[in-house]
């Protein structure tokens, strides 16, 4: 990999560069958008309307504005990146981005690699981002070389391939810092190649999970939470990390009941905005028998099972308690439990990894009692779920703070 | 103890297995029959019936139209027309815990025991030898309720030489006792059948090359390969496994016979006598099962199309007759095309799934 480019610009002028790419890709007409619109639909087999809410989400958080308050909050400034800054009671700071930083996403998430990777370009590294494929990073990599032609040599991608690679190996043994997207035998094998003094920055496979106790539901809110609900669950078919993946009802049984039972109607409406994609063959038979197996069980007097949208959706209502969530496609458990301790219960109980707890008011007390107790790196409102804000942290980690080494001037 | 009408139909199920013949009207309606009895005696079946429409008066008409229940449902009832102090025996499903394992209960082992020998004569034994088995599967003696366990204990008994041993006794396998018995078939020009897991077999063959071990077992020896990798760390290509076979054993790749089958059933498929000697493999049924390959919705779907596998079983006489699994597959000429998910498939997103949850327990 050359020595960084990027150091002859200043980092704002960096950031203006991906401002003003994003502002061309917030643009739903933008031919290199379409292009890969396109490509990653083809790949991935999602609606055309969940790409381009994907795209958009992406695009329009990725503003100057954003990523400057992430910066300067996590590093005092800007400036910081550019040279020694003065700090009162302490000594000058310079946030010098390391030379060679790696961003391996094995996983397909949509664009999940590049916003580490403009943060890692705003930090002046040289970035190689290792990708299933360069769909999107690189067609984002060439806006930004149309707007500084420094970026040619700093931002790179090379396709995912997978397996053992020599290549792969040395741009590995060789990165000052590793961020990578996958499963834990992904990420063990990553890590096994890389530097001892290297940073790493894991992101592995994680749940989401959510609480509505009904009892405090206002009666003004409970349409927009349901539909939000239904957002959270059935965006990216439930895919990503971030997606909802078994909701808990508090209070009554029979509110939860019945909670639930309107939760249906809502995941009718929100199958409209967001469609089904091509299903895997696999997940789906497995998605079939959950339903099915809620279907027994409600036969027998145990729950219920909804299958809305021309059974494109499935939920189940009060599964059994002794199997994990199922991680299905569009496919939402809901467990109505006494209170959220019964819920912190059955998230220890299957040592569930959790990324977001979503709730209705993200403000209460227990709500932060309960993201301690699972383990939650977000707390979100319901409906919310699936759209992090650009400044805030990511996985629990900071969003530049790791592309940078300190250099303090006494 | 059950009643005249459950006598009868095991009668005429025993009498197909024995003619190992059912045309497709004969299957409709053994299956059928059946299922108008499990509704009467199992409760649990009953009511998931009614919940799909079913009621005496609007009875299935074919085996098709018969609702299938999920295979995990065993987990969830006890479906049996006869309570479980009343079984002859009961098999345990999977589970990652014996806890929320199911069981699959039996009102006599007659029906079992002839659809296995019955099946087991035409995938394995279409020449009547008389084997010696090397078991490495369950031992039913010290896992009574495995079904895996129970068929080979049986088969050994009925057709082997008398000298059948085994070698797996919980999860560890005794190496040197299957190396003394390969060396005394050879001493004997015994031809064996060797029936394993799998995963046993590659545990077997590779303490076979840890020793630097070859053997040209005696002509007619085969193996009886079953199950397959699932919950374990260790994968192996069957093509790979198969060639490590013929390498470690010498017995060739079409001597190497493939079973498919579940603990909820009680009957099993075999691969395909033809497609032993090809490099895709089908499955082949005894008249008394039939597949049915179902798109998400339950609905058959035309061969060649890739659906979810579907069971019907008349064996399955004091149970549940139809059982759905998430099991894929293809309906082909050739018989029952199993497919499992490729390696290295390329999944969606960045969400935990069961099996990244099952590779951190």
């Amino acid at each position: 990999m050359p020595k960084t480019s990027l150091r002859a610009l200043s980092a704002a002028a960096i950031i203006a560069a991906i401002d003003a790419a994003a502002a061309r890709w917030s643009n739903a007409d933008f031919p290199p958008r379409v292009r890969v619109t396109s490509a990653i639909q083809t790949r991935l087999g999602y609606s055309t309307p969940v790409v381009e809410y994907a795209l958009d989400r992406l695009f329009f958080s990725l503003r100057r504005e954003a990523l400057e308050a992430a910066i300067a909050h996590e590093l005092g400034s800007v400036a910081a990146l550019d040279g020694p800054v003065e700090r009162p009671g302490r000594p000058a700071g310079f946030a010098r981005g390391v030379d060679r930083v790696v961003i391996v996403a094995s996983d397909t998430t949509i664009g999940v690699a590049l916003v580490p990777a403009l943060y890692a370009l705003a930090a002046k590294c040289d970035v190689l981002v290792k990708d299933r494929s360069d769909a999107l990073v690189g067609a984002f990599f060439d806006s930004l070389v149309e707007e500084r032609p420094q970026f040619a040599t700093a931002a790179v991608t090379r396709a995912w391939t997978g397996g053992e690679d020599p290549r792969e190996s040395a741009v590995l043994a060789a990165a000052d810092v590793v961020a990578a997207f996958g499963s834990d035998a992904a990420l063990r094998a990553i890590r096994a190649q890389l530097r001892p003094d290297a940073r790493f920055i894991p992101y592995g496979h994680r749940a989401s999970i959510g609480y509505v106790d009904t009892a405090q539901v206002r009666a003004a809110r409970r349409a927009a939470l349901l539909d939000g609900i239904a957002a959270d669950a059935l965006l990216y078919d439930g895919d990503g990390c971030l997606s909802l993946h078994a909701l808990f009802v508090g209070g009554d049984a029979a509110a939860a009941a019945a909670f639930t039972a309107d939760l249906a109607a809502a995941f009718e409406r929100a199958s409209v905005e967001f469609p089904p994609g091509e299903g895997e063959p696999q997940r789906a038979a497995s998605a079939a028998a959950y339903r099915n197996l809620g279907a027994f069980r409600a036969a027998g007097g145990r729950g219920a099972v909804y299958a809305p949208a021309g059974e494109s959706a499935t939920i189940v209502f009060d599964p059994p308690r002794d199997e994990p969530p199922p991680f299905l496609p569009r496919v939402l458990p809901v467990f109505p439990v006494a209170d959220p301790a019964e819920a912190i219960a059955y998230v220890r109980a299957h040592q569930l990894p959790i990324e977001a707890l979503g709730v209705d008011d993200t403000h209460a007390p227990q709500a932060l009692q309960f993201a301690v107790a699972v383990g939650a790196v977000r707390i979100a409102r319901l409906g919310e779920m699936q759209a992090p804000p650009a400044g805030g942290h990511h996985g629990g980690a900071p969003r530049i703070a790791d592309f940078v080494r300190w250099i303090d001037r006494e | 103890m059950e009643g005249a009408e459950a006598a009868a139909l095991d009668a005429r199920i025993l009498a197909a297995i024995a003619a190992y013949a059912l045309d497709a009207h004969g299957f409709d309606r053994l299956a059928c029959d059946i299922f108008a009895h499990q509704l009467r005696a199992n409760a649990p079946y009953a009511a998931f019936a009614r919940s799909r429409g079913i009621t005496p008066n609007r009875l299935p008409q074919t085996a098709a139209e018969i609702p299938a229940v999920p295979a995990a449902a065993f987990k969830q009832a006890v479906l049996s027309t006869v309570g479980p102090a009343a079984a002859a025996i009961w098999f345990q499903t999977s589970g990652t815990t014996a806890a929320n394992a199911g069981r699959h209960y039996f009102a006599t082992t007659e029906l079992y025991e002839a659809a296995l020998l019955a099946g087991f004569d035409r995938a394995l034994l279409p020449d009547g030898a008389r084997l010696r088995y090397l078991l490495l599967v369950p031992d039913a003696r010290k896992a009574p309720h495995s079904s895996l366990g129970f068929m080979m204990d049986r088969v050994a008994a009925a057709r082997g030489d008398g000298r059948d041993e085994r070698f797996i006794d919980g999860d560890s396998f005794d190496a040197p006792a299957f190396v003394r018995a390969l060396d005394a078939a050879v001493a004997d020009g015994v031809a064996v059948c060797i029936a394993a897991t799998a995963f046993a077999l590659v545990a077997a063959l590779e303490a076979l090359d840890a020793r630097g071990s070859r053997y040209v077992l005696p002509p007619g020896s085969r193996v009886m390969e079953t199950g397959g990798f699932k919950g374990r760390a260790r994968v192996v290509e069957r093509a790979e496994l198969y060639a490590a076979v013929g390498d470690r054993l010498g017995i060739p790749t079409s001597a190497i016979v493939a079973e498919y089958g579940m603990t909820e059933l009680s009957s099993q498929y075999y691969d395909s006598f033809e497609s032993r000697f090809g490099t895709r493999r089908y499955k082949t049924w005894p008249p008394w099962l039939r597949p049915l390959v179902v798109d998400p919705h339950g609905v058959p779907v035309a061969p060649g199309v890739v659906g979810a596998i579907r069971h019907i079983d008349c064996a399955n006489r004091s149970s549940v007759v139809a059982i759905e699994t998430e099991d894929l597959g293809a309906l082909a000429p050739g018989g029952l095309l199993l497919l499992g998910r490729e390696r290295g498939a390329e999944l969606r997103g960045c969400s935990l799934d069961a099996e990244d949850l099952a590779a951190r327990a």
